[in-house]
């Protein structure tokens, strides 16, 4: 298991989000998190990504303990290891579309030039070269989930969290980013957690793992065993 | 829309919104005291005869000397005016805040049928009630003030003009020209910005700013520069130069100078960004290059005041140091002519001047901290609406030191080198008057022993004594500079520091979940 979490717990106020959600991933597995909304589909995404801290149990990355980490080393993981991709708003709207894929490498260390030597590798890859010197807001929002798609998998993650990636997108511009993440994730022997309330966008995935209330729903459409049992 | 119903919408809100409205009260109390002060001084009866400008005219009840002189009054009405420009601008700082709530509010006002006028009302009403009822209360402050403060000393002298009421017309213009003022400048401020039921849109300039206002400070420079030649053409001439032309166009040059300095922060900031763009190797630079450059106005709105101060505390640092050399040059020249006559010397009383120097300091000090407490309204405001972008990042891994680095790089790129040319500005506008000090030269007659001894021209007892011309280049006043520009950047880290404290919350992972 490349990725696990075990009896995840966690609330706003009283309001609870997760209640003792487990699971585990493959070393280059596609996992679909699917629920309704307010199941705690984020809480989780955002639990096993080191952006948040559950109230209880615990979240293992190759075995380690990603939950106790300080915030400095949860962030580093976050900008090596794993990669994080949102429905929207992730883009730093003044960066031109290389400089949002070279950033995480010059936090790194990379040099700027090398950098945007990559990014522009990674944006020929998802077919947005010609976007490279272009802002955010000069773009349409298929474009910019591409580029940022290109900034989450810059650094090669071994784990990518997409939340919602598609939601702010036409099917047509859906399709096309789920269709670059599946490729470039299956090329790169990437994990990836997919959280989508949309039944077709969980269709890309190996399996489907759907929340209800804070728990995972066992007799869910799609549900495995090894989802439920790691 | 009833007024009634106008003040009710516009005075709802959130907590956020109530800072906003008292903090504006606030503001506004603070600039009616200033402004009725300003009135009042202006109010000081002048005895003796109209146009008497001899000690007969002086006003001998108050301890401060810059009151006591009728010429003088003029300058500290211009000085407590220019004093209550930071304090309005910090009012329309506090109006920034909690924007992005009184944006959704607006937009929801909107979607229940008010017209686009109708909601820009609204916004422009909060800002006039708030700013009436400071003026109110500044009106009841600065009253009891009066009352509280007139204490005259042993020798019946007072430290202020509490013995003179301020005249009701002033007393009309200030209470009520103050909130029209703040509506007024609320509207054009809204020029930018579209009410639409579905949120507020504001339209950003995207193109450079262009350098015009360097030709504003240029203009200042030179017509500072022209003022030596004139005296001294219409000196060969014997043409007497209307006594007012020379103030009139210092004033000009000045003003030329600020609102160059002020307008030319924009440039600045953009070309403060492009440089840094060209140059940054590191995340942090990075952004705060692009951001400079996608929208430099946002950032220099916030230290043009601050700008202002510091060239107004160049300034008075340079005419400082013009007054300390002018009255060393003339005390050697005195010195001279005593020891060349036989009789004793008898410095000078200068304190006079010092003194009024350091009013100016203190104003310009006060002016800073107003700057600087805008500054940190900004800041804030600035950080609180780009939440979401700052959580994000944080979420996908950019450390929030990172972060911090953008904004102190943000900031300093611009402050730093404006800093500069507002000191040299300031510096140098008085220098554009008098480079050098000068004193003596020429002859004088002197009689020994008792001046009837003098009486005819032809007495032996009256000499003729050649006087040397000492002159001396004034100094560069690096000290001060240093303190008045040192102390600008200090203060900015202050509040840049004090604004970041907003930036760990402002990153928090629930942004992300309200967008």
């Amino acid at each position: 298991m490349i990725l696990q979490a075990r009896g995840l717990v966690r609330s706003y106020g009283a309001t609870p989000a997760l209640r003792g959600v487990t699971l585990g991933l493959a070393e280059g597995e596609i996992l679909a998190v699917t629920g309704p909304s307010g199941c705690g589909k984020s809480t989780l995404i955002h639990c096993l990504a080191g952006i948040l801290r559950p109230d209880a149990g615990e979240v293992l990355y190759l075995g380690q303990r990603v939950d106790t980490l300080s915030e400095a080393a949860r962030s580093k993981l976050r900008r090596g290891a794993f990669g994080v991709l949102f429905q929207f708003g992730q883009l730093v709207a003044e960066l031109t579309a290389a400089e949002n894929v070279a950033l995480p490498l010059m936090l790194a260390g990379t040099g700027r030039r090398e950098a945007r030597t990559a990014a522009l590798s990674w944006l020929e890859r998802l077919g947005v070269a010609e976007l490279a010197d272009q802002r955010p807001g000069e773009v349409s929002g298929g474009q910019q989930q591409r580029v940022a798609l290109a900034r989450a998998l810059v650094t090669e993650p071994r784990v990518l969290f997409a939340d919602e990636p598609t939601g702010a997108l036409d099917t047509l511009a859906g399709e096309q980013v789920l269709g670059h993440l599946v490729r470039l994730a299956r090329e790169q022997g990437t994990t990836v957690v997919l959280v989508t309330h949309e039944p077709r966008i969980a269709g890309y995935a190996d399996r489907e793992l759907t929340l209800r209330d804070g728990v995972i729903d066992a007799t869910g459409m799609g549900l495995t065993d090894k989802a439920v049992g790691a | 829309m009833r007024p009634s119903a106008a003040v009710r919408l516009a005075l709802a809100g959130t907590r956020t919104d109530a800072l906003r409205v008292v903090l504006t009260t606030a503001s506004g109390a603070l600039a009616t005291v200033v402004l009725l002060l300003a009135v009042t001084v202006l109010a000081i009866p002048t005895p003796g005869k109209p146009g008497d400008t001899s000690s007969d005219s002086w006003s001998r009840q108050y301890r401060l000397e810059l009151l006591v002189e009728p010429g003088l009054r003029p300058g500290v009405v211009i000085a407590l005016v220019l004093l209550a420009v930071p304090v309005l601008v910090l009012a329309g700082q506090c109006g920034r805040l909690g924007a992005p709530a009184r944006d959704r509010r607006l937009a929801a006002i909107r979607m229940a049928g008010a017209t686009p006028r109708q909601t820009a009302m609204l916004a422009a009403t909060e800002t006039g009630v708030a700013t009436a009822l400071g003026a109110l209360l500044g009106l009841a402050g600065y009253l009891a003030g009066r009352v509280l403060l007139h204490r005259p000393d042993a020798e019946g002298r007072l430290l202020l003009p509490t013995d003179v009421p301020p005249p009701w017309p002033g007393i009309g213009v200030v209470c009520v020209g103050l909130p029209l003022l703040a509506m007024a400048v609320t509207v054009v401020l809204l020029r930018r910005v579209s009410f639409t039921p579905f949120g507020v849109v504001r339209r950003t300039r995207t193109r450079a700013p262009r350098p015009w206002p360097v030709v504003l400070v240029v203009a200042g420079f030179g017509l500072i520069s022209l003022l030596q030649p004139l005296a001294r053409w219409a000196d060969r001439r014997h043409w007497t130069l209307p006594v007012p032309l020379f103030p009139i166009l210092l004033f000009v040059a000045v003003l030329l100078a600020a609102v160059g300095v002020v307008v030319g922060t924009g440039s600045v900031s953009h070309a403060a960004g492009r440089i840094l763009h060209r140059f940054a190797r590191r995340p942090a630079a990075l952004l705060a290059a692009r951001r400079l450059m996608a929208d430099p106005w946002s950032g220099s709105r916030t230290f043009a005041v601050l700008l202002v101060c510091v060239l107004f505390g160049a300034g008075a640092a340079a005419v400082r140091a013009w007054f300390a050399s002018d009255f060393a040059t003339s005390e050697e020249a005195s010195r001279w002519m005593a020891r060349a006559q036989g009789q004793p010397y008898v410095p000078r009383d200068t304190s006079f001047y010092f003194d009024s120097m350091d009013l100016v300091n203190g104003v310009v000090g006060v002016a800073t901290a107003l700057a600087a407490a805008g500054m940190l309204v900004a800041i804030v405001e600035g950080i609180v609406s780009r939440r979401r972008a700052y959580a994000s990042l944080v979420a996908t891994g950019v450390p929030r030191g990172t972060l911090a680095r953008a904004i102190l790089w943000q900031t300093f790129a611009p402050v730093v080198p404006a800093v500069l040319v507002a000191l040299v500005a300031g510096a140098a506008l008085p220098r554009g008057i008098a480079g050098e000090s000068r004193a003596g030269g020429g002859s004088t007659q002197y009689c020994v022993g008792d001046w009837d001894l003098c009486q005819d021209p032809n007495s032996p007892n009256l000499r003729t004594l050649e006087v040397p011309t000492f002159a001396h280049t004034i100094p560069v006043p690096f000290a001060d500079l240093a303190v008045v520009g040192v102390g600008a950047l200090a203060a900015v880290l202050l509040v840049v520091g004090a604004g970041l404290l907003v930036l760990r919350s402002a990153t928090s992972v629930d942004e992300l979940r309200s967008a």
